[in-house]
């Protein structure tokens, strides 16, 4: 069936089979591998896309659910600039290691950053708790959301 | 390949369902997606609830709350009258899988799977929640209570669909306490789970109390002699541990991969001296 | 971003992370192609049986079904492991564990291989099986592998020095208890996979998540009788290992698969599901420790029997258990040990290499021994372990003299001078209502790179490009731990390039040299020295080739700067990529190799051990954790936690941070809630809802001290920082807890449950004891 929704700020149109996983489709037929497959029930996190500003689960979303709505990878998070203040405060964080869970954890922070701006370390980990990472014990993706939420107010105000 | 369909509204849901009597419904996907994926399932037609918008949002009236059974539980967390008036319900909400789960399952899901570990439904229960079950003909409102039979099993009969839910605000009842024991703090699936409700006098006499534990029996447990031993006394550790001690022989929980039986029954009733503090 | 010059010492940013953060780098699991085909293995299910038979006569008929192959279509010897080669690709008659592969099918796609995979019945007749350590020591037990010396005793061994048995009379106290830890998973998020193709010319390309990219050529070479040189292993960055893909996973199925392609790729990607069941575990251990002392607490005499359950296939079983021997005495100076150990077949899942391989079990017991030992002498614990801990020049528990870095003083000396450890009574005594709160102590080690018996070596290979850039090639894998990073830092630095002038190769049988696995603490130790050597070589020669073009009788006036080479009397200015022009390739390029030191101790012990003992040089930490108990639920709450390492000289403070947070809270994981439960050799706990690691909520905000020594043999003075941290959480929260509430656990993980039942058995103890 023909689904059409917006795909990283672009109006998009496929056909394709409509209990297809949203991860494999994106993953597959619109090569968009920054999202990831960890356990495909939902336990884990990585393959995290924003549906209308909301974190979700691709690994437990159906192609046909995908119909009219607006949905941004890590691929399209930066939009026109070369990184989102995230990203930056990612990597100057340190809080990549295997890297295998971080376009998730992005994402998520994303979601979080977009409803509260300036949130605390716990509820950071609050709204990064479905976000499994084996490798950084989490501490320094909880520094990169921190530092990301005040790069962006500081833009904020330098916008404003 | 399976078919899924994506009604808009409930006379489209309606006609699905008479062409498709064998359709599995589902909201979030959360249960259901995680089930078909063990089984390899093919050849199943599918129904998704999540655009059907008379199924989704959340009505205040002078009593209570209707709440669409396709209501996210983000959107029942984020709704501020629910917080403060049914905090109850809210804390149980806030430790329910994770923060992405909770954007995609519903209300009406976690009550239909109908799992003994299920963490709205021991705040439900003390709420003496009422379903609204719908057919294209008509609908019925039963009880919650009454609706989950056995683990995965509920009163849903072929073409019905569980569309709203009533709550009553629980006036008066000063504590309203939830907790739950799980393997982490998030994306943990119940041990066990405690929801109360006690109303108090202002000197300290318990006038009522309505206590259920999830994940210690089939369904959710109610120890009405618990309540009874309660009621007239004042929250003290030994009232407390009187009672827990009623609780525990109400409760008929089993062994499996997450914990004992033993400790099920032991940490449940122990759930319930937290109150007095 | 600014160009930097990546200099040793400075946090600079991670040479991947761009990449990572943007979704950019493949991955494995992200390669994917054109007329793609599915590989997937249908697995035993029965944990010990024969093969009567295997129907596929169904699953063949399926439309989009290209091949069914079984043992009997696998070319060469059919038998994959890194010391004993005992593990079929393919099963052609007996079935060791649930895991077992049987058939492998390739597919058109996902769907059609699930369906075919379902429609392969097998016929297996079940034999007893083996499922505990005991059932395989049973003398009358039936045996996992019939041809392997008449037990299922994959090896024993002996580790001793002086003479424990005599020793313990001249103690004042002697302790004895026994703990055992159980088998986990590594739960890296990228599961085992790979692609895999054959080129016209028959040469077979496979892309793999793996630790070892060389040793899995050998090993597919070995299993599949194909010529070394028809095979190109290419390692991308990994998805998370941890020592679980360190070994054969998918990479012999993938060759066989591609073998029968047609020249199509064929992608392999083992399901969560499929990892538990298939993939490598931490070996489950029975530790029977006996520790005697002097009354003032010095250290006399230590005996212990230690059982390592290794599951259907040696795999790393042997070399596990000899790390594991190595350390169990702790960094003490013990005066007689006499340890004992058994590493044993069942049919239980395949155990292998996992951070702290074989120590983070031994680091349970023999400080659980040193908190024990406290207590019965009313000693501080922390006082307790500086008065035995080692010293430069001190024996360890295997005999082995201290002749390096040796920093476990230090570490304790950090700990103990800490707030966390100095207001420790306070912070217990203002724990909330239902609340108890304790603060314990780990001092740990971890030994460095292969040890006796196998060449601990790298070589590096670096190369000005002909655009006048610097390029390194990688030939040991970066899984997650950085040392790409270190890398790029070492020839930035050698060569005073910029990093946007830096470029990386990852691991590559056809471009990069062999350099080991990713493995033992020793990526950056080992390849980083080969580095240094290479670069500096080849800085030699870039500026020994500018003063043949610009005419300077000697090098000493010339510089190599960031893009260009200076004459810094004349100030004339070579362009790295003009002289990269005039030098042919193979003066390009300059390859150096290193090998690790060894120790030199003629031990007269150990002897059972073919490779893997003993070991020179050793990481330290000393672990402090703060919990908090709930007296209601028994569940366990770390609510500070501080880790004093000595790891050498640090390369980046930021890699190096990460590596302690990462193996804290791994190590948390292992103190509080990682269990493979397992029922007849069935794994119970298949998937992440109930392979339960922490979460976001679960690790609190941790504090890394670096305690600096020069480790003078490593680059710049650095050790290996990665596996040292994982030993501690466990024995440091169960001290903790056992400050907090009296109850000492010798069975991990410490879950909620243990603890509940624990403390009403303490209850009930107390009320029978007459008053």
């Amino acid at each position: 069936m023909i689904i059409r929704f917006v795909l990283n700020g672009e109006e998009t149109q496929i056909d394709c089979a409509p209990d297809r996983r949203v991860i494999d489709l994106l993953r597959e037929d619109f090569g968009l591998t920054g999202i990831k497959e960890g356990c495909g029930s939902g336990e884990c996190g990585t393959c995290t896309i924003l549906v209308d500003g909301e974190n979700r689960l691709s690994c437990l979303m159906l192609a046909v659910q995908l119909e009219g709505k607006s949905i941004t990878t890590i691929e399209g998070l930066a939009g026109e600039n070369r990184q989102h203040p995230l990203q930056e405060a990612f990597i100057r964080c340190g809080a990549v290691q295997c890297g295998y869970c971080s376009p998730g954890m992005i994402l998520a922070a994303r979601a979080l950053l977009t409803e509260n701006p300036e949130p605390t370390r716990e509820q950071i980990r609050e709204a990064l708790s479905g976000n499994l990472c084996r490798c950084t014990g989490y501490q320094k993706i909880v520094d990169a959301v921190e530092a990301a939420a005040r790069a962006m107010q500081k833009q904020k105000e330098k916008a404003g | 390949m399976n078919r899924v369909l994506l009604p808009k509204n409930l006379p489209e849901l309606w006609s699905f369902l008479e062409n498709e009597p064998e359709a599995r419904v589902y909201a979030g996907g959360t249960d259901l997606l995680v089930q078909m994926r063990a089984r390899c399932a093919d050849n199943l037609v599918l129904i998704c609830l999540e655009r059907i918008a008379e199924l989704t949002g959340i009505r205040e009236d002078e009593d209570g709350f209707w709440i669409g059974a396709c209501t996210t539980f983000r959107h029942l967390l984020n709704h501020p009258r629910i917080r403060e008036q049914i905090p109850v319900l809210a804390k149980a909400l806030s430790t329910l899988g994770s923060p992405p789960i909770r954007n995609m399952a519903t209300i009406g899901g976690n009550i239909c799977t109908a799992s003994p570990a299920g963490d709205t439904l021991p705040p439900l229960y003390v709420l003496d929640a009422d379903l609204i079950l719908s057919t294209q003909s008509g609908e019925r409102v039963v009880p919650l209570s009454g609706f989950i039979t056995a683990p995965g099993k509920t009163q849903l009969e072929r073409g019905e669909v569980l569309t709203q839910i009533r709550i009553k605000k629980p006036e008066g009842y000063r504590v309203q306490h939830f907790e739950k024991v799980g393997q982490r703090k998030a994306l943990a699936c119940a041990i066990a789970s405690m929801a109360a409700l006690v109303k108090t006098s202002p000197a300290g006499v318990i006038e009522s109390a309505r206590i259920a534990w999830g994940s210690v029996g089939p369904t959710v447990v109610v120890s009405p002699d618990a309540e009874a031993a309660l009621t007239g006394k004042t929250l003290s550790p030994a009232v407390l541990e009187a009672a827990a001690d009623l609780a525990g022989k109400a409760m008929a929980p089993i062994d499996d991969i997450r914990a004992t039986a033993v400790y099920r029954r032991r940490v449940a009733a122990n759930l319930l001296l937290r109150i007095g503090t | 971003m600014k160009s930097f010059i990546p200099e040793i010492g400075c946090s600079i940013p991670r040479a991947d992370g761009e990449a990572k953060v943007s979704g950019e780098e493949k991955y494995a699991t992200d390669h994917y192609g054109d007329g793609l085909l599915w590989a997937g293995v249908r697995r035993a299910g029965i944990p010990h049986g024969r093969i009567r038979g295997l129907d596929a006569g169904q699953a063949k008929n399926l439309p989009g079904v290209i091949a069914i192959l079984t043992g009997r279509d696998v070319p060469g010897t059919n038998r994959q492991g890194i010391v004993h080669k005992d593990q079929p690709v393919l099963c052609t008659d007996k079935i060791r564990h649930c895991g077992d592969p049987v058939a492998l099918v390739l597919a058109e796609d996902r769907t059609v291989l699930a369906q075919a995979l379902a429609l392969i019945t097998v016929d297996i007749e079940p034999l007893p099986g083996i499922f505990s350590i005991d059932d395989a020591l049973r003398p009358d037990a039936p045996l996992v592998h019939e041809e392997h010396s008449g037990s299922n005793v994959l090896l024993a061994a002996t580790v001793d020095k002086g003479n424990a048995e005599e020793a313990f009379s001249e103690c004042d106290v002697i302790l004895e208890e026994t703990f055992t830890v159980p088998s986990v998973a590594h739960a890296f998020l990228e599961t085992e996979n790979g692609i895999a193709w054959q080129e016209p010319d028959g040469k077979i390309v496979l892309v793999v998540s793996t630790q070892a990219p060389f040793r899995d050529r050998f090993e597919i070479s070995h299993a599949l009788g194909i010529p070394m040189d028809r095979l190109r292993i290419i390692g991308p960055y990994l998805g998370g290992g941890f020592g679980g893909k360190d070994g054969a996973t998918v990479q012999c199925l993938l060759v066989l698969a591609a073998i029968h392609a047609g020249g199509r790729r064929v992608k392999m990607w083992w399901s969560r599901e499929e990892s538990m069941a298939a993939g490598f575990k931490r070996h489950a251990v029975r530790m029977e420790y006996r520790l005697g002392a002097g009354s003032d607490g010095t250290l006399h005499a230590l005996k212990c029997r230690l059982y390592y359950d290794t599951g259907a296939y040696a795999h790393l079983g042997g070399e596990v258990m000899a790390l594991g021997m190595e350390h169990a005495s702790g960094p003490y100076r013990i005066p007689h040990t006499l340890i004992e150990g058994w590493c044993v077949y069942t049919n239980n899942p395949v155990a292998g290499a996992m951070r702290g391989f074989g120590v983070a079990q031994v680091s349970f017991a023999f400080e659980g021994m040193m908190d024990r030992l406290a207590e019965k002498l009313r000693m501080d614990p922390l006082d307790l372990r500086m008065k035995n801990a080692l010293q430069r020049g001190d024996k360890n528990g295997a005999g082995v003299t201290m002749t390096h870095s040796t920093g476990i003083v230090s570490c304790l000396e950090a700990v103990g001078s800490h707030p966390l450890w100095k207001g420790k009574e306070q912070w217990m005594a203002e724990a909330p209502p239902f609340k108890k709160r304790g603060v314990g102590v780990a001092a740990v080690f971890n030994a460095m790179g292969y040890g006796r018996g196998l060449p601990d070596s790298a070589i590096a290979k670096v190369e000005l490009t002909a655009e006048g850039k610097i390029r390194v090639y990688c030939g040991v894998s970066d899984m997650g731990q950085g040392n790409a990073t270190a890398f790029f830092q070492i020839a930035g630095g050698v060569l005073g390039q910029e990093n946007d002038a830096i470029e990386l190769v990852q691991p590559d049988t056809a471009r990069t040299l062999p350099s080991g696995s990713a493995s033992a603490g020793r990526t950056t130790y080992t390849y980083g020295n080969a580095l240094i050597q290479a670069a500096e070589e080849l800085r030699r020669r870039i500026i020994g080739r500018a003063a043949l073009m610009i005419l300077a009788d000697t090098v000493d006036e010339l510089e190599l700067l960031p893009g260009r080479v200076k004459h810094l009397k004349s100030g004339r200015e070579i362009p790295l990529n003009i002289l990269a022009s005039v030098m042919p390739p193979e003066d390009r390029i300059c390859i150096s190799q290193f090998i690790m030191p060894v120790a030199r101790d003629g031990l007269e012990t150990g002897k059972a051990f073919f490779i893997g003992f003993p070991h020179l040089l050793f990481s330290y930490a000393a672990h402090l954790a703060a919990v908090e108990m709930d007296e209601l639920t028994g569940t366990l709450e770390v609510k500070a936690y501080l880790a004093a390492t000595d790891a050498g000289r640090v390369l980046n403070p930021q890699s190096y941070e990460q590596q302690v947070h990462g193996a804290i809270a791994q190590g948390i994981g292992y103190a509080l809630c990682e269990e493979i439960k397992l029922e007849e050799g069935r794994i119970l706990t298949p998937d992440l809802a109930t392979f339960i690691i922490p979460g976001a909520m679960d690790i609190p905000d941790m504090m890394s001290i670096s305690v600096e020594t020069c480790e003078t043999s490593g680059p710049y003075g650095m050790k290996g920082a990665g596996e040292v941290g994982i030993n501690g959480p466990l024995p440091a929260i169960a001290g903790a807890l056992a400050q907090a509430c009296g109850i000492r656990v010798k069975t991990a993980p410490l879950t909620a449950e243990r603890i509940l039942e624990a403390m009403v058995e303490q209850q009930t103890a107390c009320e029978r004891k007459p008053s």
